[in-house]
This record gives C-alpha cells, sequence and structure tokens, in this order.
C-alpha cells in the first residue's frame, strides 16, 4: 500500500506542474491536471500487474 | 526567401533580456522567477512541488548524481540523472557544498524508500525546469 501511496504523490506532483501550465483557463488546468494524474496512476498500476506476470 | 517566410521572421519578436533574468532566477531558487513577475499562486504552486519533492526525497535517502562514479561505474552515466538532479538549483547547490546525499551508502542503498527518494530527487529538478521555461515564457510574453 505504501508503494501505492508514494506512487500517486509522485503523479499527484508532476501533474500539478503539468496542470498549471498547460491550458489556459483555470477550468481546463483543472480538468487536465486531473487527467494526467489519473494516466499516471492507470498507467503505473498496468504496468505493475504487467511486470508481476514476466518471470525475470 | 518568399514574401510569407520574411514576414514570418519580421514578426518574431526579441527575447527582452528580463526574460533571461528571470529564467536563471526561475532555475536557481524553484518560484522565484514566477515570484519576480507576481504569479503568487503559480509561484506557491509550482515551486512548491520542486521544494516539496526535493525535501520528501532527501528525507527518502535519495541519492544525488554527480561526475564521481563510484568504483567500476562510469562518469558517463551519471551525466543524464545529474543534468536532471541539478534542476532543482540551489537546493543540489546546497547538498553539493554540504556533501548530503551524494554518498555511496550501503545502508542508505538499503532502504525500502531509497529509490522513491532518487526519483523524486529527480522530478524535482524535471519539474523546476518546467517551471523554469513557465516562467521565461510569461517574462518574455508567449504565454499568459
Amino acid at each position: 500500500m505504501r508503494h501505492f501511496l508514494v506512487m500517486c504523490l509522485f503523479g499527484a506532483l508532476a501533474s500539478v506542474v503539468f496542470g498549471a501550465m498547460a491550458k489556459d483557463t483555470p477550468r481546463e488546468r483543472w480538468l487536465y491536471g486531473l487527467k494526467v494524474f489519473a494516466q499516471f496512476t492507470v498507467i503505473g498500476l498496468a504496468l505493475a500487474w504487467l511486470l508481476y506476470f514476466i518471470p525475470w | 526567401m518568399v514574401k510569407s517566410e520574411r514576414l514570418h521572421a519580421d514578426d518574431v519578436e526579441p527575447t527582452p533580456s528580463s526574460a533571461w533574468l528571470v529564467g536563471v532566477a526561475a532555475w536557481f531558487i524553484p518560484g522565484s522567477g514566477h515570484l519576480m513577475l507576481k504569479k503568487w499562486g503559480r509561484a506557491a504552486l509550482m515551486g512548491g512541488v520542486v521544494w516539496f519533492a526535493f525535501i520528501v526525497g532527501l528525507a527518502m535517502g535519495g541519492h544525488l548524481f554527480d561526475l564521481t562514479g563510484g568504483p567500476g561505474s562510469s562518469a558517463l552515466l551519471q551525466v543524464p540523472p545529474m543534468i536532471a538532479d541539478i534542476g532543482s538549483g540551489v537546493l543540489y547547490t546546497v547538498c553539493w557544498f554540504l556533501g548530503y546525499g551524494f554518498a555511496d551508502d550501503p545502508t542508505q542503498a538499503a532502504r525500502a524508500t531509497y529509490e522513491y527518494g532518487t526519483n523524486f530527487l529527480l522530478i524535482a529538478g524535471l519539474l523546476n525546469y518546467l517551471t523554469m521555461l513557465d516562467a521565461f515564457d510569461i517574462a518574455a510574453g508567449r504565454h499568459s
């Protein structure tokens, strides 16, 4: 669980900066920041499960 | 040069020297570029993220990179992460002067949060590069 929370914190920090500098209106910035955060989280989880099943 | 290209070249305004100053300040002290532009919210948000990520990274026992590789490691391999770390500006510089975070200490590397901390330190520098470019663009009038 700690790994997931740290990953979420990582995604949140990055998405704050991406969202703040990307769009024009505050509403667009919020939406873009949330979208980037969701992408970080979902793709991170997907990659984690993918790597879990790969026997190194 | 065709007419349209000539017109386009004439449209490009020179970058004001103050924009370069803002860019350098934004790199050296995270958030200061936006402060100079009186963008208080952005300064707190974007600069705060960089400071927070760096401090959390250090608290997790992360490793900062420089060109002094340990035995068996190439100095060239240290260059890309070092460039990312240098993005933190004064935070990296202070740690470098104090020698804090650069040691190849096995007990530090054994910590569960070591890799996370190293990545937080890297992302702090990279996000500060973005913050710096944002402040520079605002100062140059290319972005609001």
